[in-house]
């Protein structure tokens, strides 16, 4: 808008200028000449000190530089992590079974599925693979589900019961303690036999252990304290007192031990 | 108890100290008018008993003497803070606290009171007009009938909002001494549970998937506490099975005025089914027309009548070793119109324990989910006695995990393969 009012004058003050400036080239040139010619000055033109007024710490990359690095470029390019869809949607997949593998949570596990470590999608059930989206679980999110029929859609209506497997099977029930059998060797002229000692009722004392030991066996011991009836005291966290003897006395022997450790060295040396 | 007496210190010394200097002359006057008795006197009569030896419920701080006096069974009042004030206070009554601030803050109150209590009756005699009105007079009996309610429920809080800012009020109930037939100690317990333990419940049965799974759709409006013998079970805790041999007892708390009939059933919805690899559901305990109201809240499932009210009796729940936990759920169902429902043809009709859904109950009676709650069972020590007690099938059985197969490797598009 103001482009053509603003020009205007100037414009009329180039048309009253343009002859004489057009004719003063040829006569400055051969000014500046004369004095280049007759004076010791540098020759300074105004431009290319005005621009380095302007920027003055303006930074060049010659060709040299620019050419460092390139051979090795592409070494830093990384393996590929294979990541991405392992089983796409409708696939039949089993307990277990990675469905997606990614960096980050970019499907979140729906239905019948877990989130690993690495925020891989596996199944928790058999079935079949689904990608869905959920808007009123959360508006953004995708999810990965496995159903257990061929046809069924997800997500599920919100006020539906959940479909599940039970995936188990009844097994009589195991009672009291197995008799326990150890191996047993037997060295005659005919070679060595090794057998099965019979089987003992495990609570029937010691007994041949490998090594040619008679004692009861490691998890007998181990229940030794159970079978005397003895009890540890229930820890009581309002103890405060005993909390603090104890504090002492690991501090004792803490401090007893690095004493130790001190002598040691100092006799090394 | 430290923490508190510090605090309040010197609140307490600054209104004993501006007591005695500057209305020392008003003391006895005020004295003559207060209607509670000093807390120092009955100390005074008995200075042979310590207090540690008879804790005053209102004056305990240490809570080692409170524990002692919740074991006796009385429940110190307030907070500990405000015991701990009472214990240096002068027990002025709340109207003569001489501070003149307060005083004028008292009178903005008891006017806004009194207005409160001229709309009540300007608006109790608006209804009266409108309910004595024929339904052609006053536009048809639906357009009558939602006038009505929207004057009751105006009504009802401008009840509430006449006692709100009652500082006296608002004591009681925290006193635990308010009174359920006023609304506005119902209102205030609602605000109350509505502000944790609503939520919890809520969190819980969604969370655990009651909601979709036993019922579509569930909004608590009643505060259900379960007691198993003398302990309170919260939503979704685990219970041992000799614990829940004998039923349980219920706590339900209506927060509205009047008296409701309500359903009870308890309903576990993981009974493992393993011909058919799923879950089936058993009613564990069904009850109809249960009366509760918000003064009459205890509800003992054993002692219910069997003759008018229980359909189905308590059946302790067991949980098969190796199986998953099983979820007991329970649910209070408000009758329609708070109307008694046939027993007898109820009982006829709804005999099976394990064929019956609560879904199809809710839609069949017309019932309305109104409160709710949850406790969980699975195997520990005592389950086998409790199974062998009630003559369950597969007491020696238990369930593994079957094994998985794996799928056989394939090998995927093998020609994009080098």
């Amino acid at each position: 808008m103001f482009k053509p009012r603003v020009l205007t004058p100037l414009r009329a003050l180039e048309r009253a200028f343009t002859p004489t400036i057009r004719s003063t080239p040829t006569q400055s040139q051969s000014l500046l000449r004369t004095l280049s010619a007759t004076s010791t000055f540098p020759k300074t033109t105004p431009t290319p000190s005005l621009s380095r007024t302007l920027l003055p710490f303006t930074q060049v990359r010659h060709a040299s530089h620019a050419s460092q690095g390139t051979a090795n470029q592409h070494s830093r390019d990384p393996a590929g992590k294979r990541l991405g869809a392992k089983r796409s949607g409708g696939e039949y997949v089993v307990t277990g079974c990675i469905i997606f593998r990614q960096r980050g949570s970019l499907w979140f596990p729906g239905e019948n599925c877990g989130m690993g470590r690495d925020h891989t999608i596996y199944a928790t059930q058999s079935g079949y693979v689904r990608y869905y989206l959920d808007p009123l679980k959360h508006s953004k999110r995708r999810y990965i589900g496995v159903v257990f029929d061929k046809d069924e859609q997800l997500p599920h209506p919100r006020n539906a019961p959940s479909r599940r497997k039970l995936n188990m099977t009844p097994v009589p029930m195991a009672e009291g303690v197995e008799a326990q059998s150890d191996l047993v060797a037997s060295v005659d002229e005919n070679g060595v036999h090794v057998t099965d000692a019979e089987a003992v009722k495990a609570e029937s004392g010691p007994q041949l252990r490998p090594g040619y030991m008679f004692r009861e066996a490691n998890w007998e011991i181990g229940r030794a304290a159970e079978k005397a009836g003895i009890t540890a005291m229930p820890h009581d966290r309002g103890n405060r007192w005993l909390a603090w003897r104890k504090r002492q006395q690991r501090a004792e022997r803490a401090a007893q031990l690095k004493s130790l450790k001190g002598k040691k060295k100092a006799s090394k040396k | 108890m430290a923490h508190c007496e510090r605090a309040s210190k010197p609140l307490l010394q600054c209104l004993r100290n501006t007591y005695s200097r500057s209305v020392a002359g008003v003391q006895l006057q005020t004295r003559a008018f207060q209607s509670t008795a000093s807390v120092r006197e009955p100390e005074a009569e008995t200075p042979s008993q310590p207090f540690h030896k008879a804790p005053d419920p209102s004056l305990v701080t240490s809570p080692r003497l409170e524990r002692r006096l919740l074991r006796q069974g009385t429940a110190p009042i307030g907070s500990r803070r405000r015991r701990a004030a009472l214990q240096d206070s002068e027990n002025l009554p709340f109207e003569q606290l001489p501070y003149q601030c307060f005083q004028e803050a008292r009178k903005i109150l008891l006017a806004d009171r009194e207005q409160k209590l001229k709309e009540i009756e300007v608006m109790r005699q608006r209804l009266a007009r409108q309910e004595a009105l024929t339904d052609q007079e006053s536009g048809g009996a639906k357009a009558k009938k939602s006038r009505v309610t929207a004057m009751q429920l105006h009504l009802e809080r401008l009840k509430v909002l006449a006692d709100i800012n009652d500082p006296a009020v608002k004591r009681k109930f925290e006193d635990n001494e308010g009174d359920m037939s006023k609304p506005i100690y119902r209102f205030l317990a609602d605000r109350k549970w509505r502000e944790y333990r609503r939520k919890i419940l809520v969190q819980r049965i969604t969370q655990m998937n009651v909601v979709p799974d036993v019922l579509p759709h569930c909004d608590p409006v009643v505060d259900t506490k379960l007691y198993f013998g003398k302990r309170q079970v919260q939503a979704g805790e685990f219970v041992d099975a000799k614990l829940s041999t004998s039923a349980p007892k219920l706590d339900v708390q209506i927060f509205e005025g009047g008296e409701k009939l309500v359903t009870i059933a308890v309903v576990d919805p993981d009974v493992p089914n393993v011909e058919n690899n799923n879950f089936d559901y058993k009613t564990h305990f069904l009850a109809v027309n249960v009366p509760i109201s918000a003064t009459s809240t205890k509800v003992d499932l054993a002692q219910l009548l069997e003759d008018s009210q229980v359909v189905l009796p308590w059946l302790p729940p067991v949980a098969q070793k190796g199986s998953p936990y099983h979820r007991l759920s329970l649910f209070i169902m408000e009758q329609k119109d708070s109307q008694p429902l046939d027993f007898a043809a109820f009982k006829a009709k709804e005999n099976n324990r394990d064929n019956t859904l609560l879904r199809t109950l809710q839609s069949r009676y017309h019932l309305k989910a109104i409160g709710a709650h949850l406790f969980r069972t699975q195997w520990d020590d005592t389950t086998l006695e409790v199974m062998k007690e009630i003559g369950f099938d597969n007491a020696n059985v238990e369930l593994r995990r079957k094994r998985v197969e794996p799928l056989p490797y394939k090998r995927r598009n093998p020609s994009s393969f080098r």
